[in-house]
This record gives C-alpha cells, structure tokens and sequence, in this order.
C-alpha cells in the first residue's frame, strides 16, 4: 500500500512521531480486524488493538525496515491477540454477544435483519482460519494477498479456507431453509 | 448466469452488509494517543527515579568502603605497633645485625621498593 510505505519511509528518516500519527489511522481496521476475527468479542479486539499500537510506538524507533511494515505489524497483532486469549483462558462463544445483540435487534425491524442473525451465527461457527479469513476478507474487501499476509498463511491455503466458507454458509443457510442459490 | 453464481453473489453480497462495517468504536484514535502520550512522559520520569536510585546505592557503596579501608589500615596499623612493642628488643638485635651484614645503600633500596609495592597495592585497591 502506498500509505504503508510512506509510513516506513518517515520511520527510517527517524520520524517515527509523524510516522505514528499516520499509522494509527491507516491500521487502525485492519489492526482491529485482526484482533477480533481472532478473539470474536469486539471489547476484547479493541483492547487488544490498543495494546498493539502501545507496543508499536514503543518499538517503532527500533523498527529496521527489513520486514515490511504491514507484516511487522500483523505479527504483533497476532501475538498480541493470541497471549489476550491465553489470558482470558475462557470458553469462546460462537459468536460475539455485542454484535449478535446488535445483529438480532436490527432483525426484529426487518427480515433482512433476522436473515443476518442467522448468517452472523453461521460464520461464529466456522473452524478458526475459516471464520479468520471471511471476516478479514469481506470487512474492507481486502484482496486475498492482504488477508494472507494478515493471518500468515499462504495465498492459496487462504483461497482454499474462503471457498471453504462459503460453501459451508451456503449449506448452512440452505439448510435452514434460506434461499441461498 | 447460473444459480450457482447468483448464489454466492447474494451470500457475497450479505457478507460484505455484515461485516463491512466492522471497526473499532468512536474515539478509538484519540484514546491510543492518550495512551502514548501518558507514556510519553512516564519513562523519563522512571528514568530519573532510577538514576537517582543508582546513585543513591553507589554512594552507600562508597561510604562503606571508606569506612572498611580505614578499619583495615587501623587494623594492621595496631597489629604492627604491636609486634613491634612485642619483638622491640629482637627486632633491635637484627637490625644491628643486618646493618652490619647488609650494604646500607641495598637496604635503603630494599626498604623503597617494599614501600612502593605498598602504596602501589593500595591505590590500585581504591582505584578498582
């Protein structure tokens, strides 16, 4: 991205202040994004999100521009997500309350509303790196490469889990008597 | 185009409604800026805390190295005036002795040299 490079381009130039400041806004989704397709809580990925520009400020002086700087950045985000749930050491539920409650309460307005219920909980019941990679993909319509980059796998395993997921939500809702096809 | 493919546009499509929207709440920035500027000014001020700590422990060292030197010089100094009063007369007998055995002028260079060694072992000692 070319945000990301004038990003790193201040960090070299030893500005890392000025570099932060457009960091924050530029990662600020995808950082988010990452912490929550990973934790399901939105509280949780906002916690986490925050310690991860903590620790990002902290580190940025040190960053040496051989990583790139998105890469460096989802990696502390993974870590920094997957030590939140060893922390919170807690059964995940299939979906996260806040945006199911959210989810329902637009349902009770509408059909359309129910319909997302029911496709909000289909996806809380994806296997991890299934649910990962559709939040991550369909959150900012992220090309596949980014998404890949953002959960550390390879492009093509990512396809594989996308197609996996959809066919898996098409079922699912077919099964429940939605018209998905 | 098939069902198929309408299908997966509609899933798609209510996918892309779903989680679009998706981002962390209002004032999110300006809380992580908060955060980083409170950060800002804690480590010079745990840095100062620390300083001041070091320092206070190097001086404590210090003084208590003074005072140990001193209780050793003390120490061999008493030993030695000691053992001089004890041997005073055989030490006397010696001297004579020697004086009469050894050149004088290799005694006086003896006697420097050891002095030396001396002072040399005990600046070394205060400057490690």
């Amino acid at each position: 991205m070319p945000a990301d490079n004038a990003i790193s381009e201040l960090i070299q130039a030893g500005r890392a202040e000025a570099a932060f400041e457009q960091l924050v806004p530029a990662f600020r989704r995808r950082v988010f994004g990452l912490a929550y397709s990973l934790l399901r809580d939105r509280g949780a990925a906002e916690d986490v999100a925050q310690e991860v520009f903590v620790k990002l400020w902290q580190a940025l002086p040190r960053y040496d521009g051989r990583a790139q700087l998105s890469t460096w950045i989802y990696a502390i985000t993974r870590n920094t997500a997957i030590s939140a749930m060893r922390r919170r050491r807690r059964s995940v539920s299939m979906s996260d309350p806040a945006v199911f409650e959210e989810v329902e309460s637009r349902g009770a307005a509408s059909e359309a509303g129910l319909d997302d219920a029911a496709l909000w909980r289909n996806v809380g019941a994806l296997p991890d790196k299934q649910r990962q990679a559709v939040i991550l993909y369909y959150q900012e319509d992220r090309p596949v490469e980014e998404v890949a980059a953002m959960m550390g796998l390879p492009v093509n395993t990512v396809k594989t889990h996308l197609h996996r997921a959809r066919a898996s939500l098409a079922a699912a809702l077919a099964g429940a008597g939605e018209e998905v096809a | 185009m098939s069902a198929e493919d309408t299908g997966r546009r509609n899933l798609e499509a209510r996918l892309r409604g779903l989680l679009g929207g998706m981002d962390a709440s209002a004032g999110f920035e300006a809380r992580v800026m908060q955060r980083v500027s409170m950060l800002a000014v804690a480590p010079r001020e745990d840095l100062r805390v620390q300083f001041e700590r070091r320092r206070e422990l190097r001086r404590r060292r210090l003084r208590r190295e003074v005072w140990m030197n001193g209780m050793t010089t003390l120490g061999l100094g008493a030993c030695a005036a000691a053992l001089l009063w004890r041997f005073a007369p055989e030490i006397q007998r010696l001297a004579a002795n020697s004086a009469s055995l050894i050149d004088p002028g290799l005694l006086a260079v003896g006697t420097l040299a050891a002095l030396g060694a001396g002072v040399w072992l005990l600046i070394s000692r205060a400057r490690g």
